[in-house]
Parts: C-alpha cells; sequence; structure tokens
C-alpha cells in the first residue's frame, strides 16, 4: 500500500524519496549554487560590510549603522554623495522626460498600421542600443570635440553657431550633456517595449474607437495609451534601476573622477571611486560597501514602488 | 493474463478527495468504458492506473502483479492521450519507436513492430512525416500506433476521439472496436460521448464525484440503472423524474393527483416518497400503454423522422417525450402520455432503485 | 489626400530619427578609412581612393593583443551562455514540473535577481574571486555573469516550458524515460526557439560590459574587448586615426552580429519583457 505521505509529496510514480531529492539537487543544484554564491551572496556581504569600520591597525570593528552617519552627515562623504544622488536624479529625470517619450512615440508611429518599412526602422533605431556603451562614449567624445568640429560645422550649417560650446568639458553641461547621449544610445529599449505592447492590442478596439467617432490620435490617447500602461510602468522601473546602477558611459567618457570638478559624478562612479580610491584617496572598503548598499535601498525603494503601486494593480506573474 | 484489479482506491489533491474507495476490475481482453459529468475524476483514475499519478491508498495489479510503486514505463501499460501528445520534433517513425529504443529494443525488432503497427493503421507513406504534416486523424492514428507498438498489457485511452470532426470520429470508433477485436487487447477508455461508451463498451463504469455510481454492461444500466444519478446520466434525452407517494393498494400518486396503479416492489410501503422514471422514448403521444399521464403540450422539438414533445402537467413537472413521424397536436393542445410498465423505474427517497 | 499627409510626416520624422541614430556609427566607421588629413579636412566625405587609408588598422591590429581580447570576449559570452542555457534551463524545468515544499520560495529567491543588479554586490565578488585565486581569468568573469544571467533567463525558459503540454511529459513517462531523459530529450529540444532568444539576449549585455572586466580581470592579457578597447583609447588618445579603427573594430562584428540576429533579438527582449 502506497505511504500517503509520500504520496502527498512527490509526484512521481516509483521514485523514493532519496531518488527525488537527487532529481532535484541535479536540477537545481548548479543554478542555485552559482546564484547563490555569485549574486545573492555577495550582496548580503556587501549589506554585512557597510556595517564594519576599518580600523588604523587594519582590522574590522561593528560600526552600526555609523558608516551610514558618516556618508549622510560627515560633509567629506556627505558632499560627494549629495551631489552624485542629486546629479543621479538629474540623470533618471532626463531619461523619463526625454527618453521615454522619444520611445513612446517613436513606437507609436512604428505600429501605424499599413506603415511600409516597419522593420527596417526599427532595426535601425535600435542599433545604437547594441553597441557598448565605451564604443558610444567615445565615439560622441570625438563627435563633440571641438578639435574636430563636427558639431560646429552641424550648428553652423543651420545658423546655429553661436550655441556651440564644448558641453563635455563645461561644468554647467557636462551632466546634461552625458545624459542625452545616454538617452540617445537606449531610446530603443522603450521603443520596442512599448511597440510590442501596441501590437498586441487588438485592431478591433482601434476599429470600434473609430466607429465611435475618435481620430486616429484621439484613439491612441483613450484606448491605446490606457492599455499599454502596465508596458510604461515596466520601463519607468526599467529606467530606474539601470540609472542609479549607471557607471559604464560616465567612466568611459570622464573617467572616475566624473569631472569636471565632479559635475557629471553618479552612485556608480563614486562607489568606483570610493571602493578603488583614485588620485585623491586611498580605496575604503567599508565606505564603498556602504555606498552600495545604499544604492541598494534606493533601487529597492524604486523596485517596491513599482511592485506594490503599479504592478499590483495590474497582473501579476509568476513562476 | 492481463487482468486489472483495483481495490479501494483513494487519492486527493491536498484536502481535495478526487477519488474514493474504487473497486474496479477490468477482466483480460475487455473494453472498460469510464463515463461521468467533467470533474468526476475520469482521467486521474486512468492516470492514476497508468502511473502518472501517485495516490494515497489503495491497491492496484495488472496482469496479477502489483503495481503501486512501479513507474509507468514498468507497468505494462501504453496511453493514448487527448491530445494525442506526439513528440513534435521526431517524425512518425521515431514517435513510435521512440519508447523501444529506450527500453533497449534489439533495432530489428523496433523496425518490426513498427512496421506492423503502420501496416495495421495504414501509416506506411507518412512514416518519414513531422507530427504538424499530419491531419488530425493521422495524428490519432499514431498515437494509437505508438501505443501498439508496446505490446502493453492494458491500453489506456482518455478522449482519444474528442478532438476530431464528427464524420471522422465515427469512423474512428469504428476502427477502435475492430483494432480491439484483432489485438485482444484490454481496454480503459475515457469518454464523454455516450453513443462510443455504448457501443465500444463491454462494461460501463459511470463515476461521479469520486465514486463508482454503478459498473455494468451497457444495456444493464440502460435498463436497470442502480441508481437516480446512473438513471439521468445514461441515455439521451436525459429520464423524466416525477416525485410521487405510494399510497394503499399499490397506487402511485403523483402530486398534482393523477394516479399509476403498479405492481410495486415489495420494498415499497405505503406512505414512502419515492421518484419515478421514465425513459423519453419509452413514450409514446396518445397510444395504448399501461400507464398515462395528461398535460399540455409546452413545444414539440421537430428533428424529422422524430421529435421530443415537451409536455406540461399540472403540477408544473415538464416531462419530455419522444414522438415518432409528425404529430398534428401542437403547443397549447393537451396530450396524453403513456408508456408500459416494464419501463416504469421507482427509486426511494435516498435514490436507490427498487425492485 | 490628408492620410498620404500625414504618412510622409510620418515617414520623414523616422527617417530624421533613423539618420540620428545612425549618423554618429557611420561617420566613425567611414572615417576610419581615411588619412588623417582627410579625417579633418572632410570629415563629411566617404573615403575616396585618394584619401583612403589603413593605417589606423595597421596600429591596432599590429598591437597584438586586440586579437586575442576578441578570442577572451567569445570566451566569456560562449562560455556565461552555454552555462546560463544549460543550469538555467535544468533549473526552470524542476521549478516547473516538480513539486516541493520550497518550489515557490525558491522562485522567489531566484526572481530578486531579475530586479536588483548584482554589481551592487561588487566589492564582496572581488573579495571572493581573490579568495578563490581566480583574479585575472576568464573564469572568474563567466561565474559571474551566468550568476547574473540566470534569473531571466529561468523566467524566460520556465514560460516556454510551462507551455509545453503536460501530456507530451507524461508520453514520455509512459514509453519508458527517466526523468533526466525526458529533460534532455523532449524538453530541450522543444524550447530550442527559446534558448536561442536566451542567448541572443545574454549575449549582447556580456559582450558589452565594462564593470566586471575592469574589476576582475583587467590586466595580465584577460581583458575582453570592451575593455580592451577602452584602454587601448586611452593609450592612444591623440592618435585619430588609431581611435577611430579601434573603435570601428569593436563596432563591426557587433553590427554584423546584429543584422543577423535582430529579429531573434528582438523578439528575445519582448519575452523577457511580458511580465
Ligand atoms: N493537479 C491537480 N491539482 C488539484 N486538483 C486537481 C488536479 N488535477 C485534477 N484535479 C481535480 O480533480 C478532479 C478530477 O479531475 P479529472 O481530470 O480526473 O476529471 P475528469 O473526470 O477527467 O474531467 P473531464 O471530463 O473534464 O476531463 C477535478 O475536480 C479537478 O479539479
Ligand atoms: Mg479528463
Amino acid at each position: 500500500m502506497a505511504d500517503a505521505k509520500a504520496g502527498a509529496g512527490n509526484a512521481i510514480v516509483g521514485m523514493g524519496r532519496g531518488s527525488y531529492a537527487m532529481l532535484l539537487a541535479f536540477f537545481l543544484g548548479p543554478a542555485v549554487v552559482i546564484y547563490t554564491v555569485f549574486s545573492i551572496y555577495p550582496l548580503f556581504a556587501t549589506i554585512f560590510n557597510s556595517l564594519y569600520l576599518r580600523q588604523p591597525d587594519g582590522a574590522y570593528l561593528f560600526n552600526g549603522l555609523g558608516n551610514f552617519q558618516t556618508l549622510l552627515t560627515d560633509t567629506t562623504w556627505s558632499v560627494p554623495f549629495w551631489n552624485a544622488f542629486r546629479n543621479n536624479c538629474y540623470f533618471f529625470f532626463i531619461h523619463m522626460l526625454v527618453q521615454n517619450p522619444i520611445g513612446l512615440a517613436l513606437a507609436a508611429m512604428l505600429s501605424l498600421p499599413r506603415l511600409r518599412l516597419r522593420a527596417t526602422y526599427r532595426t535601425l533605431i535600435f542599433m545604437p542600443t547594441m553597441l557598448s556603451v565605451v564604443i558610444i562614449g567615445f565615439s560622441w567624445q570625438l563627435i563633440l570635440s571641438p578639435l574636430w568640429g563636427i558639431s560646429k560645422m552641424f550648428l553652423n550649417a543651420l545658423g546655429l553657431g553661436f550655441l556651440f560650446a564644448p558641453w563635455l568639458g563645461q561644468e554647467s553641461t557636462a551632466l546634461i550633456t552625458v545624459s542625452l547621449i545616454s538617452v540617445w544610445q537606449f531610446v530603443g529599449i522603450p521603443m520596442i517595449l512599448i511597440y510590442t505592447a501596441l501590437l498586441a492590442i487588438p485592431e478591433e478596439l482601434i476599429d470600434a474607437a473609430t466607429v465611435d467617432g475618435l481620430n486616429q490620435f484621439q484613439a491612441f490617447v483613450w484606448v491605446k495609451l490606457p492599455l499599454i500602461f502596465p508596458t510604461i510602468g515596466l520601463v519607468s522601473v526599467l529606467t530606474f534601476v539601470n540609472n542609479f546602477n549607471a557607471f559604464d558611459l560616465i567612466y568611459a567618457m570622464k573617467g572616475a573622477l566624473a569631472g569636471p570638478n565632479f559635475s557629471a559624478d553618479i552612485m556608480g562612479t563614486l562607489f568606483y571611486r570610493t571602493f578603488f580610491g583614485n588620485q585623491l584617496q586611498l580605496g575604503d572598503l567599508s565606505m564603498g560597501s556602504t555606498i552600495a548598499t545604499m544604492m541598494f535601498l534606493i533601487i529597492l525603494v524604486g523596485v517596491m514602488c513599482y511592485l506594490f503601486l503599479i504592478q499590483r494593480r495590474m497582473q501579476r506573474y509568476s513562476f | 493474463m492481463s487482468e486489472v484489479k483495483i481495490e479501494k482506491l483513494c487519492k486527493s489533491y491536498g484536502p481535495v478527495e478526487v477519488l474514493k474507495d474504487i473497486n474496479l476490475t477490468v477482466g483480460d481482453g475487455s473494453f472498460v468504458v469510464l463515463v461521468g459529468p467533467s470533474g468526476c475524476g475520469k482521467s486521474t483514475l486512468l492516470r492514476s492506473i497508468a502511473g502518472l499519478e501517485p495516490v494515497n491508498s489503495g491497491n492496484m495489479t495488472i496482469g496479477g502483479r502489483q503495481v503501486n510503486d512501479l513507474p509507468p514505463a514498468q507497468r505494462e501499460i501504453a496511453m493514448v492521450f487527448q491530445s494525442y501528445a506526439l513528440y513534435p520534433h521526431m517524425d512518425v517513425y521515431n514517435n513510435m519507436a521512440f519508447g523501444l529504443k529506450f527500453a533497449k529494443t534489439p533495432k530489428a525488432e523496433i523496425e518490426a513492430r513498427v512496421n506492423e503497427a503502420a501496416r495495421i493503421l495504414q501509416l506506411e507513406p507518412l512514416l518519414k512525416r513531422r507530427p504538424r504534416e499530419l491531419s488530425g486523424g493521422q495524428r490519432q492514428r499514431v498515437a494509437i500506433g505508438r501505443a501498439i507498438v508496446r505490446k502493453p498489457q492494458v491500453f489506456l485511452f482518455d478522449e482519444p476521439l474528442s478532438n476530431l470532426d464528427a464524420a471522422l470520429r465515427i469512423n474512428t470508433r469504428v476502427e477502435i472496436a475492430k483494432l480491439h477485436k484483432m489485438l485482444k487487447a484490454t481496454i480503459v477508455y475515457v469518454t464523454h460521448d455516450q453513443v462510443e461508451a455504448m457501443t465500444l463498451a463491454d462494461k460501463i463504469v459511470v463515476m461521479n464525484k469520486g465514486r463508482v455510481e454503478q459498473a455494468g454492461k451497457p444495456l444493464e444500466l440502460y435498463y436497470k440503472p442502480n441508481n437516480l444519478f446512473v438513471a439521468g446520466f445514461i441515455g439521451s434525452p436525459a429520464m423524466n423524474f416525477l416525485p410521487a407517494q405510494v399510497k394503499k393498494g399499490g397506487i402511485l400518486a403523483l402530486s398534482d393527483g393523477q394516479e399509476l396503479k403498479a405492481a410495486l416492489p415489495s420494498s415499497c410501503k405505503a406512505g414512502d416518497t419515492v421518484t419515478l422514471g421514465f425513459r423519453p422514448e419509452h413514450m409514446t403521444l396518445g397510444g395504448a400503454g399501461k400507464f398515462a399521464l395528461t398535460g399540455i403540450i409546452d413545444i414539440i422539438e421537430r428533428l424529422g423522422e422524430s421529435g421530443f414533445a415537451h409536455v406540461r402537467l399540472p403540477s408544473g413537472h415538464t416531462v419530455v417525450a419522444e414522438v415518432r413521424g409528425d404529430p398534428r397536436t401542437g403547443s397549447g393542445q393537451s396530450a396524453k402520455l403513456t408508456f408500459d410498465a416494464d419501463y416504469l423505474h421507482i427509486f426511494n427517497a435516498e435514490g436507490q432503485r427498487l425492485d | 489626400m490628408r492620410k498620404s499627409a500625414s504618412a510622409i510626416a510620418v515617414h520623414g520624422i523616422l527617417i530624421l530619427y533613423t539618420a540620428l541614430a545612425l549618423f554618429p556609427i557611420l561617420l566613425v566607421i567611414m572615417n576610419s578609412f581615411k588619412a588623417r588629413k582627410a579625417i579633418f579636412g572632410s570629415p563629411l566625405a566617404l573615403p575616396t581612393p585618394t584619401t583612403f587609408s589603413l593605417i589606423g588598422y595597421d596600429r591596432v591590429f599590429g598591437d597584438s593583443s586586440i586579437v586575442s581580447y576578441y578570442l577572451n570576449s567569445i570566451t566569456v559570452t560562449g562560455g556565461t551562455i552555454f552555462f546560463t542555457l544549460l543550469f538555467g534551463a535544468m533549473a526552470a524545468w524542476a521549478l516547473t514540473e516538480y513539486k516541493f515544499r520550497w518550489n515557490t520560495l525558491l522562485a522567489l529567491f531566484l526572481a530578486v535577481g531579475i530586479m536588483v543588479p548584482i554589481r551592487l554586490g561588487s566589492v564582496s565578488i572581488i573579495q571572493l574571486i581573490v579568495e578563490l585565486n581566480l583574479i585575472n581569468t576568464l573564469t572568474a568573469l563567466i561565474l559571474v555573469y551566468t550568476a547574473q544571467n540566470l534569473p531571466l533567463s529561468i523566467f524566460i525558459l520556465s514560460e516556454f516550458i510551462a507551455q509545453i503540454p503536460k501530456d507530451l511529459r507524461e508520453a514520455g513517462r509512459c514509453d519508458g524515460l527517466s526523468e533526466y531523459s525526458i529533460f534532455f530529450y523532449i524538453v530541450l529540444p522543444l524550447i530550442r526557439p527559446a534558448m536561442a532568444t536566451v542567448a541572443v539576449f545574454t549575449m549582447i549585455p556580456v559582450w558589452n560590459d565594462l564593470w566586471f572586466p575592469l574589476l576582475l580581470a583587467p590586466t595580465g592579457g584577460k581583458q575582453t574587448i570592451t575593455l580592451g578597447i577602452q584602454q587601448f583609447l586611452g593609450q592612444y588618445i591623440t592618435d585619430w586615426n588609431a581611435v577611430l579603427s579601434a573603435l570601428s573594430t569593436a563596432i563591426i562584428p557587433v553590427l554584423i552580429l546584429y543584422v543577423i540576429f535582430s529579429r531573434q533579438l528582438i523578439r528575445g527582449l519582448t519575452s523577457g519583457a511580458v511580465k
């Protein structure tokens, strides 16, 4: 007679507990081990590190939330931190205000019925997104360089030559220039995500709206836009996570110091500088971990907002 | 010998009991059909026999061998799935040969068996095709072929014809009946289709809410249903039921005062409340049966050669009667329905048949 | 009439934007084939026989390490894809097919990695890699990237595996396959399209990443091409021929692959996002 317990726990007839456990270990083991050791453990170890402070003799002592207090209030740390945080917020707002609306507009145009060359446009516009940030950053650096003068030539041609300035080199414009380059590179992602969401909307809905007397633009605003709201939510949270985790572009264009005068410094570069050290300071494991933990908390807050405010009202997913 | 014996089988998903104390014997070479309303546990029973679902308690033997703890492959069964479950990435030949390869059957033997099955099922020209290049009927035959090559003790079918169109379904039904005769196979077969059940089965098992309500020869279920559930489930349109009161002298009084006088079974006592059952096809409009009921015709559904009259009795119950030809009566007219004593079924208050 | 006018406007905007997207890339590639004088003299002109020059490429490939950086990138990307797909598919299969007590919890545990960037643990990753004596090795990169890509890969593959009809897996069981054989002979072949998608989709960020090569394998000839180019650019910053050629060397192979795989990639992006 079959054991009732075994029947409940194990869905495979004729397999003992031992071999069932073996089976699970075989399939789940490698992924769980690699993921835990190289992703989850470092994350927690970093948070753990942020609670310790290095003593002059090299030992690490438990410091509670002291590192966070230092980071947020001691001016040696708090000034760069708040500067990087503020810059990162600008970086994010510029993406939200420029990248995502452009992505939405492009997606809306690409999803128009009977548009010719749709796939070609889509493929070409997505192309910069494929390339390494290093390449993009350097290419733009060349293009914006007064030495080469390409951008100046363009502005002259438009009669706007007086606008030209070494944007990347000025404190007042470095951040916005870098942000716009990042927008230029990554606009493909919101575009593709929104585009697919738009394609999934049944044609009949638009037909119904047309019958109701809406023109194409009104139909887009009142019918399609509300339906792709979940996707816009997703795009926003992806933008948030990516922006607060960004590093490559600024490092490639401006180096670890994110100059001039830290005007393009964001969390990622601050973290790198703090942990590895640079011309100005020595590397600091505790404070590096503290900054990483702050980044983690910021991203966590963003993701939580998304999950609880937006995702919860929409369809949930599960494995 | 490939008898399937199931004793006291119980199975639950968490707190939900899906099979409750199932006892069933499938004789060697017999064709047993499981029927019952959707969700009653037919598939679960079949899958338990196959070893695809673990059971909580009970005993199963196939060919005298206890199989409770054997995996499907060692039970010497073959299953034909409703969706056919052909491997999409293999051609017809390999679909049939796949299991044999894993059983380390010698190559020549595999080839012989597959070719034999292909011959029987007329699949020879299709052996090199992929499942998606086949019609529904052809896929169905491949699925059966895959079962045949295994030379199982028992074939298990779960609604194998439900994805075919009406004409093909009748054809394939006949094919399966022939195949059963030819292979002398033991078969357990789940279906929703009453005609399939009645024509194919040596024995029909009617299930309801995880229990076996009655098992028996098709006509036995039709003429002597054990209880109200079976009576209502077998036959289409369904049997008419009317509540009645037993009075002295073998009189059955309906709630509207109409009375029938019958030779009542001994277990019927005056004062009992019973349910009377009679099938539409056993009633006639007018006619001269022993029993008669009168009422007003609500509507007559005419199908051509026959039709169904829905007659409302004064008590408010509606009775359906089959009418042959094209009766000249119509809605709103009063009608007299008659039927014979042989066809009257009486059930007690618990719904059990009284004989 | 109005219809066609608006269609022209839409095409106009799209063409303008496409030009904006392609211009910097084409400009770099175009000028990499020119002599220094022409780069500055007529930056917008195509190379002509008189201005054509491969001097920059000579310099790039004269630095023989570029080729080995390419090989490093191929090894890292290939290894990551292989392990991400294999281990991801295995875990996805177990999570969708088998019941066990921690199933849901484990799925949630793995889902954390979809949203939380692994970079945040960099400090400890370095310590760990140093402790494992894997600093400046490609193995370190493969391990970290695999950990980084597994969650999404498991998520996407689970969705595909769940779509494989239950009957099919059970037919396999009736046919006498072990659970392992069901996975390798039935499930794996059936999710090949999904795996291609995940592969393309894993490949891009790994190939382009600068952060982990910088942290884990910055020297010793184990640089990936992205880091290698970055270091090369820093070295030759004033040699425009070399810089433009180095950039083009990094761009062109990716563009070719992109043109070949763009359909799969875009399908991957979208299926990964349908949550
Ligand atoms: N994996 C499962 N978990 C929980 N309950 C289940 C599961 N599979 C089936 N059930 C339940 O078990 C009962 C019996 O299901 P089963 O599939 O055997 O019904 P069936 O008689 O074959 O129905 P149908 O005629 O619709 O195919 C149903 O109530 C169903 O909801
Ligand atoms: Mg069923």
